[in-house]
C-alpha cells in the first residue's frame, strides 16, 4: 500500500507520527511528512494506526506500489 | 432548510463544568447548529462535524481582528489587547505563525522534556514531606508557569505573578474586586511583555522572546508591536490551560479509583489516558469566530458580521464521533478530539502541554500514587464559558522524601 499526506489538509496535531514512527515524522514545524511511503506488514499496521487518528483525516491509504 | 428556532442558550451562565456539560448535551441533542438570542445573538456549532468544519473555513469563519480594542476570540468582545497569530487571517497569519511552529515543534519539546521533568519534580518537593497540599496552587499552577516562562526567558521572580494574573481572571466572578485586580495585572504582563521584548531587541538572550522579536519576514524583522502579540498569546495559552486539564485529571484519578488503579498497574495506559483527559476535559471549551462572508452553513444561512461560538467541549462529547462519549475510556483510539482546535489555528503549544500533563501524571502516581482529593474544599472557577478549571483542589497523600537537592 501507497501512503499518501495531504499537506494542504496537515495542521501539525502531530498524532500520525506519535501513533506511527516508522511511516510518519514531522518537519521543522511539527507538521508530519511520510518517512516510508510504500508500506507492508507492521509498518501497514501503524500507517493504518496514523490514518485513523488524524483529526484532520488529512492521511489516505492507496492500493498501488508496496507489497500488501 | 431554515434555521432552528432560537433558543435562549448562554454559555456565559453555566457555573460549575457539570451545569456546562449537561447544558451542551442538552443543546447537542436538539441541533448540532443552534442560534440563539442572548448576549445579542449569536450563532453555535455543537456537533462534532460542525464544528471541525467551521475551524477549518477559515475563510468563512475568521478569528481575525476587526476591531482594535475588542477580541474576536470571545463572544462578548471584551477589551483586550491583541493576540498573534490567533487573531490574523492567511495571509498575514502564515510567517507570524512560523516563529512558535518551530519553538513548540515536538522537535523543540523533546528539548525542553529535562526541564519539565525538573520542575515536575521540584513543585512536589516542595510539598512531599508534608503530605498535603493544593494541587492547583502547589503543582499544576506551578509546572505550566515555570516551563512556559523560564522557555520565553521571563525572571523566575515575576513568574507565579505571571500565571496569576492568568488564574485570577479565571478564578473569580466577573465584577468581584479580585478580578478587576486581576485584569489590572494582565496589563502589568502586557507592559512587562513589551520591556522584555525592547530590552531583547538591543541585547539578544538565549531564550523564547529573543526568537519572537528577532524574527524575520523577508529579511525585515517584526514590528515590535506584533512581537508582543505573539508573546501575549503565548503566554496566556502557556499557562492556565495546561493548569487546567492537569487539575481535571487528578480530580478525575481521585474520583475514579478503578482508573488510577489501573495507570498504576499499567503505565503503558499513560499516553491513551492524555488524549482521553484532553477530550472529557479540554481546557478551552469555547472559542469564537466572526462569520466574514455570507455562508449557507449546516442548513443555516448566516451572515457576514455575526459571531459564532465553536464548542469544544460539546464536540468532544457528540457520540457520532465518540462512541460511549460520556465514559472515560482509557484506551479509547481513534480519539480525534477538537481540544486544540482544528484547521490552522490549532494550539502551537499542543506537543508541549501533551507533554506537561503525562510528566505531572506520571510523577503524581509515582511519588504521591494514594493521594485523595479533599472534596469538600475544592473550588470550581465561577464561569466555564470559556476556560474551565479550579481554583482549590486540596488534598492528602502518605509523606515522601524530596528527589531534588
Amino acid at each position: 500500500m501507497r501512503v499518501v499526506l495531504d499537506s494542504e489538509k496537515c495542521q501539525g496535531h502531530g498524532r500520525c507520527y506519535v501513533l506511527a514512527p516508522e511511516v510518519f515524522g514531522p518537519d521543522e514545524e511539527g507538521y508530519g511528512t511520510v518517512l516510508q511511503a510504500d508500506v507492508s506488514g507492521e509498518a501497514l499496521a501503524q500507517a493504518e494506526r496514523g490514518a485513523l487518528g488524524c483529526p484532520e483525516a488529512a492521511i489516505s491509504l492507496e492500493e498501488g506500489a508496496g507489497r500488501s | 432548510m431554515s434555521a432552528p428556532a432560537p433558543s435562549t442558550f448562554d454559555h456565559f451562565a453555566h457555573r460549575s463544568m457539570a451545569e456546562s456539560d449537561q447544558a451542551w448535551k442538552d443543546l447537542r441533542q436538539q441541533c448540532p447548529v443552534a442560534w440563539t438570542e442572548a448576549n445579542g445573538g449569536y450563532w453555535i456549532a455543537a456537533g462534532y462535524e460542525e464544528v471541525a468544519a467551521a475551524f477549518r473555513d477559515w475563510e468563512s469563519f475568521s478569528s481575525a481582528r476587526s476591531d482594535p480594542d475588542r477580541t474576536s476570540l470571545s463572544i462578548g468582545g471584551s477589551i483586550m489587547r491583541v493576540l498573534y497569530p490567533e487573531e490574523l487571517d492567511p495571509p498575514q497569519w502564515n510567517p507570524m505563525r512560523r516563529v512558535l511552529g518551530r519553538m513548540l515543534a515536538p522537535q523543540s519539546v523533546e528539548r525542553l522534556r529535562p526541564r519539565v521533568e525538573h520542575w515536575v519534580a521540584h513543585s512536589i518537593d516542595q510539598v512531599i514531606e508534608r503530605g498535603t497540599c493544593d494541587l492547583s496552587d502547589d503543582l499544576t499552577c506551578r509546572v505550566p508557569e515555570s516551563v512556559a516562562l523560564e522557555m520565553l526567558g521571563f525572571d523566575r521572580s515575576d513568574w507565579t505573578r505571571i500565571s496569576g494574573a492568568f488564574h485570577h481572571m479565571a478564578s473569580y466572578a466577573n465584577g468581584t474586586p479580585e478580578f478587576v485586580a486581576a485584569g489590572a495585572e494582565l496589563e502589568w504582563v502586557a507592559e512587562l511583555v513589551h520591556h522584555e521584548l525592547t530590552a531583547r531587541l538591543h541585547a539578544p538572550r538565549d531564550d523564547g522572546m529573543t526568537s519572537i522579536v528577532h524574527h524575520e519576514i523577508d529579511g525585515a524583522r517584526i514590528p515590535l508591536e506584533a512581537a508582543e502579540a505573539i508573546t501575549r498569546l503565548t503566554v496566556g495559552g502557556g499557562v492556565d490551560t495546561s493548569t487546567s486539564v492537569s487539575s481535571a485529571a487528578l480530580l478525575h484519578l481521585s474520583r475514579h479509583p478503578a482508573d488510577r488503579q489501573r495507570l498504576l498497574e499499567d503505565p503503558t495506559l499513560i499516553d491513551g489516558a492524555v488524549e482521553e483527559f484532553l477530550r472529557v476535559y479540554p481546557p478551552a471549551r469555547t472559542h469564537s469566530r466572526i462569520i466574514a462572508r455570507d455562508v449557507e452553513f449546516a442548513g443555516c444561512q448566516m451572515h457576514k458580521g455575526q459571531r459564532i461560538l465553536l464548542s469544544e467541549v460539546s464536540a468532544n462529547h457528540d457520540e457520532t464521533e465518540f462512541p460511549e462519549a460520556d465514559r472515560f475510556i482509557i484506551d479509547r483510539f481513534p480519539n480525534r478530539h477538537i481540544s486544540f482546535g482544528m484547521g490552522l489555528h490549532r494550539c502551537p503549544g499542543s506537543h508541549l502541554a501533551r507533554l506537561e500533563l503525562k510528566t505531572i501524571l506520571v510523577q503524581v502516581l509515582e511519588r504521591m500514587p494514594d493521594f485523595v482529593v479533599d472534596e469538600a474544599g475544592v473550588v470550581e472557577y465561577p464561569n466555564w464559558s470559556m476556560i474551565g478549571g479550579w481554583g482549590k483542589i486540596p488534598a492528602t497523600f502518605f509523606p515522601g522524601q524530596r528527589v531534588l537537592s
